[in-house]
């Protein structure tokens, strides 16, 4: 018997409250996948006008466990009136949503992190960023990994960026 | 013989027919009643069909033949302390899991964190029968409008047993309507509650819990706080959990170990008394 669920009904009951600016939920119907959606506040003009939606899965042992969190590409949607919300350009984000941040392997995970606080320093990764550029290796990391994201062992030598 | 009913038990179960279950189990007590896990099977059994006494009966065999000190006896003081909650006995409930949570950390056995979670549910009843008494002591009117709710729920309970009597429901239908009507009862006692504070006049208690009694793991207030080497404190069994297989500290990500947690009895303490006298804070 864990412990996620009732942790996860608390994070969402003090997100419903409040927010940081440029990170609102999406969609949170369950404990067992969310959707946030955020944004760049600065005007790097890399990220400007745009909104990203992060999806995030969580496990029984989460917060133990990292959640599997990813950016989804979604197509604009006349009847709610969103816009797309596309993948973001950045050296660590592949193109097809996969994120390579420390911080969300196990090795880097802490379970005194939560939904807010990835989304926060998802955000503050972006707003950082000044190269309009994939990882390298992109297209091929996208046509074939099959595994699941907390499984690749990334190699995060290039923290300046 | 005897475990081919209680096999035969399990199977029935399995399938959520607690009632066949529980009568396959007493079959296979009354062929051999030395065998403690019949009667914590029954226990089992019995907490799923809320039948308390029986829990209770059958988990206090259980331990006796297991043997109080024996860990194997500790999922069984676990059913007790439900029963002794269901029984509207908070207090020994208390007495039952703490001791049991002790003896369970001591031995490393899994059943920790259940017996965890009764032990905040036992301060909650406790707090919340003193909170009653309080409130009503406060303002008779209160009081009154209470019993009255109270006795209706009475009323209502006793019809759907006149139905299950009569044969109109089954075992299950006769749960189902309980806690539907006793759910409804603590609805309308809430309300009435929320009511008279808001016409108090100012008396109204905002409900917070601080955040340093609230553990960074579970978002729990904590009851069994340790500290880690770089000086923040978690209750016992998240961290460890996290150190067991991280081995580092969640927030310097230093290397340590399990054996690098004390414990930290002034906050201990302090989250007690806070508990004690904010039993809500259980179900923050």
């Amino acid at each position: 018997m864990m412990f996620a669920s009732k942790r996860l009904a608390k994070e969402l009951a003090k997100m419903q409250e409040h927010l940081p600016p440029g990170i609102s939920i999406f969609k949170a119907e369950n404990l067992e996948e969310w959707q946030m959606d955020i944004k760049v506040l600065d005007d790097n003009p890399i990220y400007r006008n745009e909104t990203y939606r992060l999806k995030f899965t969580f496990g029984s042992r989460y917060p133990i466990e990292p959640p599997e969190v990813q950016f989804i590409d979604v197509p604009a949607t006349e009847s709610a009136q969103e816009s797309r919300r596309p993948i973001p350009i950045h050296p660590h984000i592949y193109s097809n949503g996969i994120i390579c941040l420390d911080l969300l392997g196990s090795a880097g995970w802490s379970p005194v992190q939560k939904v807010e606080s990835v989304c926060m320093s998802i955000q503050s990764m972006l707003t950082a960023n000044h190269k309009n550029e994939r990882p390298p290796g992109d297209s091929e990391f996208v046509t074939y990994n099959r595994r699941r994201p907390r499984d690749i062992n990334f190699l995060y030598d290039d923290d300046n960026v | 013989m005897a475990f081919e009913l209680k096999e035969k038990g399990n199977a029935l179960y399995k399938d959520g027919d607690y009632t066949g279950a529980e009568e396959l189990y007493s079959q296979a007590i009354s062929k051999n009643s030395r065998e403690p896990t019949f009667f914590t099977n029954r226990a089992l059994t019995r907490t799923k069909l809320g039948k308390w006494e029986g829990v209770e009966q059958d988990a206090r065999i259980a331990i006796d033949l297991y043997g109080q000190k024996s860990p194997s006896s500790l999922k069984s003081r676990w059913y007790l302390a439900q029963a002794l909650l269901g029984l509207q006995r908070p207090q020994e409930a208390y007495d039952v899991a703490i001791d049991a949570y002790r003896a369970s950390l001591a031995a490393k056995n899994p059943q920790s964190e259940n017996l965890s979670k009764v032990i905040l549910r036992a301060k909650q009843a406790i707090w919340a029968a003193k909170e009653t008494t309080r409130l009503r002591e406060m303002n008779g009117t209160l009081a009154t409008v209470e019993l009255l709710i109270e006795a209706d729920l009475k009323r209502a309970l006793d019809d759907v047993q006149g139905q299950l009597d009569r044969g109109e429901i089954g075992e299950t239908g006769l749960r189902e309507d309980q806690k539907a009507l006793q759910d409804k009862a603590q609805e309308h006692i809430q309300n009435v509650r929320e009511a008279f504070r808001i016409s108090s006049n100012g008396d109204i208690q905002e409900r917070i819990v601080p955040d340093h009694f609230v553990d960074g793991i579970t978002f729990e207030v904590m009851h069994d706080p340790v500290i880690t080497p770089s000086g923040t404190s978690f209750d016992r069994l998240g961290i460890t959990k996290y150190v067991e297989q991280a081995r580092v500290d969640p927030i310097t990500r230093a290397t340590m170990t399990v054996n690098d947690l004390r414990p930290n009895y002034a906050l201990k303490a302090a989250c007690e008394e806070f508990l004690t006298k904010n039993g809500w804070a259980v179900d923050w």
